[in-house]
């Protein structure tokens, strides 16, 4: 009878494990797809030409960094863009946002109207590399911010610039120093539902250009467009909130992405809606294991 | 029960015209149906209006340097009523308010390619997206 019982136990913890892992089990297939791709696209000069068919031999060795692996695409497109990297290594030594990341520790101590403070929703200010989360929808860290603020009866913030930059700065920059990593988890179907959904719109051609956001940025990274070099998908999310000298300033992820939907010639999906935030998690995955560097700089 | 069993079909009548709207939009010939010429004004803004707002619907509304298609097919309207070779644009960017003048002709014959455009694409993102995925349809 107790052989029985803890056969029956056994069968179903085992079931139980394998079920749990299955919800991420197509994403991280992706994902190592994804990065084996990247690594194999920039491993060395001598094959570039498979996939930079445009740019001469000269120009690849002169501009580009090769053999790149794992952690190194963090950097985004200063990965393998040489000069890009040089301009962004001068301007870290007088960071630009340490005065966002200062602000956003007031934003984080200062109490609300309630006598409660940001501290009481996130005890522990490292969590930019846990977010997206998935509760029922895909919870972004810009909406979970707005659950705080709105659970302590104060007012919703903007989420791609102001306020809610300064204080990712603050949980990104504490994340950092704490060597944490991009952390997403996919632990129901409804959340695999969410991913995929995700996944689609961001391989989804769009817009009067019909471009995709992976025509730029999984076939296109590395590519030149007018003087730039595009940037990769794996690892684009490790340095939000980012500065951007376009920006002249902080922004969030939503707010990057808005902009990339306006480029393809799209009416861009509202920065915090359920499109975008699904987006976000699938792209966030995408980077999952890489260390959190933000905040950090970008053309 | 009843009133469950009338909004069920409502809605589900409603989704089959949506889809079939969107669906609809692949079988049209985008050069023949937005010609001005062969069609004329009305007409053609005629497919633009019929098939914008289901654009807007799905999210892949066509936007160009600021200006959203429902405000080239809004315009185009009041520059077809008041019989006006221009169509004048009002529209706002980055919280400014912008103008911008079209011949009506173009602009009626982008609004129109626009949205049918828009909705093709949506039919045909479909179809292709799984093409670019690495360790899916994407081979290199």
């Amino acid at each position: 009878m107790s052989k029985k019982i803890i056969t029956s136990l056994l069968a179903i913890s085992v079931a139980s494990f394998v079920y749990a892992g299955g919800f991420n089990t197509q994403a991280d297939k992706d994902r190592k797809a994804l990065q084996e791709y990247m690594e194999k696209k920039f491993a060395s000069v001598k094959n570039a030409s498979t996939f930079f068919p445009y740019s001469t031999k000269e120009e690849l060795e002169k501009n580009f960094k090769w053999g790149l692996k794992g952690a190194d695409f963090n950097l985004g497109s200063y990965a393998y863009n040489k000069g890009g990297k040089a301009q962004r290594d001068d301007m870290m030594e007088m960071p630009p946002f340490e005065d966002n990341i200062d602000a956003g520790k007031e934003l984080y101590e200062k109490k609300f109207a309630n006598g409660k403070s940001f501290k009481d929703c996130f005890p522990d200010p490292a969590i930019r590399g846990d977010y997206p989360k998935f509760d029922k929808e895909v919870v972004t860290l810009a909406s979970d911010i707005n659950k705080c603020l709105k659970d302590n009866g104060e007012k919703p913030w903007k989420v791609t610039k102001g306020k809610m930059t300064d204080l990712q700065a603050y949980f990104a920059n504490a994340s950092k120093e704490k060597g944490k990593k991009i952390n997403i988890k996919i632990d129901s179907k409804e959340a695999a539902e969410a991913y995929e959904r995700g996944k689609k719109e961001y391989y989804t051609q769009r817009g009067y250009l019909q471009l995709s956001c992976a025509n730029c940025h999984v076939q296109g990274a590395g590519k030149r467009v007018r003087n730039e070099y595009l940037s990769p998908l794996f690892g684009a999310v490790t340095h939000f909130p980012v500065y951007r000298m376009k920006w002249q300033g902080l922004g969030t992820l939503e707010r990057r992405i808005k902009g990339c939907e306006k480029n393809q010639g799209e009416n861009p999906h509202k920065p915090g809606s359920k499109w975008q935030n699904e987006m976000i998690y699938f792209m966030s995955y995408m980077s999952n294991g890489l260390p959190v560097d933000g905040p950090d700089i970008r053309k | 029960m009843k009133l469950l069993k009338i909004t069920t079909a409502i809605l589900l009548s409603l989704s089959l015209a949506n889809a079939s709207l969107s669906e609809d939009a692949t079988k049209l010939d985008v050069k023949k149906v937005c010609d001005v010429k062969a069609n004329g004004l009305d007409k053609v803004l005629g497919v633009a209006k019929k098939y914008n707002p289901e654009a807007i619907k799905l999210g892949v509304e066509f936007k160009r340097l600021g200006i959203k298609n429902r405000e080239y097919i809004k315009a185009v309207e009041e520059a077809i009523k008041s019989k006006s070779k221009d169509t004048v644009i009002k529209y706002k960017k980055k919280g400014k308010e912008k103008t911008k003048k079209f011949p009506t002709d173009f602009a009626t014959w982008r609004a129109c390619t626009f949205a049918v455009r828009a909705l093709q694409l949506h039919e045909e993102g479909k179809k292709t997206w799984r093409l670019a995925v690495p360790g899916d349809g994407f081979k290199y």
